[in-house]
């Protein structure tokens, strides 16, 4: 019935041609241009970049942002999703519905939030100084833990939805199953959750961890012009300097740090599974 | 166990949920400047955004913005989508990776690589430009949101209508389209939402009295320091979520997500 035919190949070739065109062609481009500025190959724009500490600084603070935010995810995501799931089918499509929401509302308008709790007559020095906790209201904003914050409540819903389906998939009373036999719930956890989960936390980490690197919105609005990650130092290289060399070269280390978070995480998983395949 | 789990839950929605709250009670204070318990209650900074000229243009742009860049990719994705899971081409995977690729980069990154080497050399107007990007971001959207539901049809009823003499065309548009009519739907609803709220890939690309809406948030984010970043996000929080509320019920929204 569907036999061979040149049908897919017309189908699917606009999309194919778009997506070349679009988006895979200028950007490299712009990979190609900071290896060949000028036509000759070079890495003087690699070379300048990793000369100045304060776009090391500028790569090691994105790298952690990355990091901590992802972690943070894990930890929270893993009890939230353990949490709906032992909430009884009925609660959970509704806990799915609630953790979902904050997705789609626009991420200016919660950056934005925190900016109201945050700030110096914001919701959080208001109350500390109105409890006469403190007579200075404390600098928040503008700081890299601001930028944590929103971050994390920007992506922990990433990390929930894969867990979810991950522990909803469980076979049926397997965690009984151990618990019966004597496991503690550490145990199940490690032994049981962690191994059977794995996936759903690959897939999870490496969405929040490229999320989190990537972000614009957070960084700017939260991080304020002390606290540059790669995203908003790419966007003043272009606006003010307009120097697209290095701006190439911070684009160029960004796309980097995303495919080999994915590469790593994904032979975490794998090497994993043949260690956990040849233990049995 | 079931404590605990009730007590994080209450915990993390807190956390997820509470700053709309938030800043929905922030946008009703009367005063000049932000600040938060709003210390006397207005509607002022709801009706001074309401009327404001920027925000009226921003928003239009971003309405159309969002329709015709959402209609592009699925006008692109739909046929690439019904390739895929009906005929599984050779090279199948590696297609898919192709038309998810837009997601792994930074939008930032896609501005800016479209800005230089497509905008300028072409002389494209910041209309079409913005139309480019952002229809080239919701593509991967698109083919995911739409081959999910194509993978749940049963491909025999398809095949019974050609043997009963109907053209593929034909058998597409009687058979195949009305049952994937809500993937469609929320494929549509997923990529508005996406594509008016994006930051990123728009930065670039946005010109001198042109902007979307979110940008224009944004610059006026740094420029002023009263309620009224606040009042808009209120309405925009409002209208996602009568949008949002109103698609999980008729189509089921969040099963696509």
């Amino acid at each position: 019935m569907f036999g061979r035919s040149h049908a897919p190949a017309a189908l699917v070739a606009p999309a194919s041609l778009y997506v070349a065109a679009a988006f895979l062609l200028p950007v490299a481009i712009l990979i190609a241009g900071t290896i060949l500025p000028g036509g000759k190959l070079s890495a003087a724009g690699y070379v300048r970049f990793f000369a100045d500490p304060l776009s090391l600084e500028v790569v090691w603070r994105t790298v952690r942002i990355g990091i901590v935010v992802t972690i943070v995810c894990i930890v929270l995501g893993y009890a939230m999703a353990l949490a709906i799931v032992d909430a009884g089918t009925k609660a959970r499509g509704q806990l799915i519905g609630l953790t979902i929401l904050p997705l789609m509302i626009s991420p200016v308008a919660r950056t934005y939030a925190w900016v109201v709790i945050l700030g110096r007559v914001g919701l959080f020095n208001n109350l500390i100084v109105g409890l006469g906790l403190t007579q200075q209201p404390f600098r928040l904003l503008f700081s890299e833990g601001a930028v944590y914050v929103g971050l994390v409540q920007l992506f922990l819903p990433i990390m929930v939805l894969p867990l979810v389906s991950a522990l909803e998939n469980l076979p049926a009373d397997v965690v009984a199953a151990a618990r019966t036999l004597g496991a503690d719930w550490f145990t199940v956890f490690r032994r049981l959750l962690l191994p059977l989960t794995r996936e759903g936390l690959v897939i999870g980490g490496t969405l929040v961890f490229n999320g989190a690197v990537t972000a614009y919105v957070t960084p700017a609005v939260l991080g304020g012009t002390r606290n540059l990650s790669l995203a908003t130092l790419l966007y003043q290289q272009v606006a003010v300097t307009d120097d697209l060399l290095a701006a190439g070269v911070v684009a160029t280390i960004l796309i980097a740090m995303s495919v080999t978070a994915s590469v790593l995480l994904r032979r975490v998983s794998t090497s994993r599974d043949r260690a956990l395949t040849r233990a049995r | 166990m079931r404590a605990i789990g009730r007590i994080v839950l209450g915990v993390a929605f807190l956390f997820l949920i509470g700053p709309f709250a938030v800043i929905v009670a922030a946008a009703f204070h009367g005063g000049d400047t932000l600040t938060f318990p709003p210390n006397h209650l207005s509607m002022r900074w709801i009706m001074e955004v309401l009327a404001n000229r920027n925000f009226q243009t921003s928003f239009v742009l971003s309405i159309v913005l969002a329709i015709a860049a959402t209609l592009a990719a699925l006008a692109l994705g739909v046929p690439a989508a019904y390739a895929l899971v009906r005929y599984r081409p050779r090279g199948a995977g590696a297609i898919r990776g192709l038309l998810g690729s837009p997601v792994v980069v930074s939008g930032l990154v896609v501005g800016l690589a479209l800005l230089h080497y497509v905008v300028v050399p072409l002389d494209l107007p910041v209309t079409i430009a913005l139309f480019v990007a952002h229809t080239a971001i919701l593509l991967p959207y698109a083919v995911r949101v739409v081959s999910a539901s194509l993978v749940n049809l049963r491909v025999d009823i398809e095949e019974a209508a050609v043997l009963l003499g109907a053209s593929r065309l034909t058998a597409f548009r009687l058979i195949v389209l009305p049952n994937i009519r809500n993937g469609l739907l929320a494929a549509f609803v997923l990529g508005f939402i996406t594509s008016f709220n994006e930051v990123p890939a728009s930065l670039f690309l946005t010109g001198p009295g042109i902007r979307t809406l979110p940008i224009e948030m944004m610059l006026s984010m740094e420029l002023v320091y009263d309620p009224s970043i606040a009042a808009l996000s209120t309405l925009l929080t409002l209208g996602t979520l009568i949008m949002v509320l109103a698609s999980e019920r008729l189509l089921g929204l969040s099963r696509y997500v």
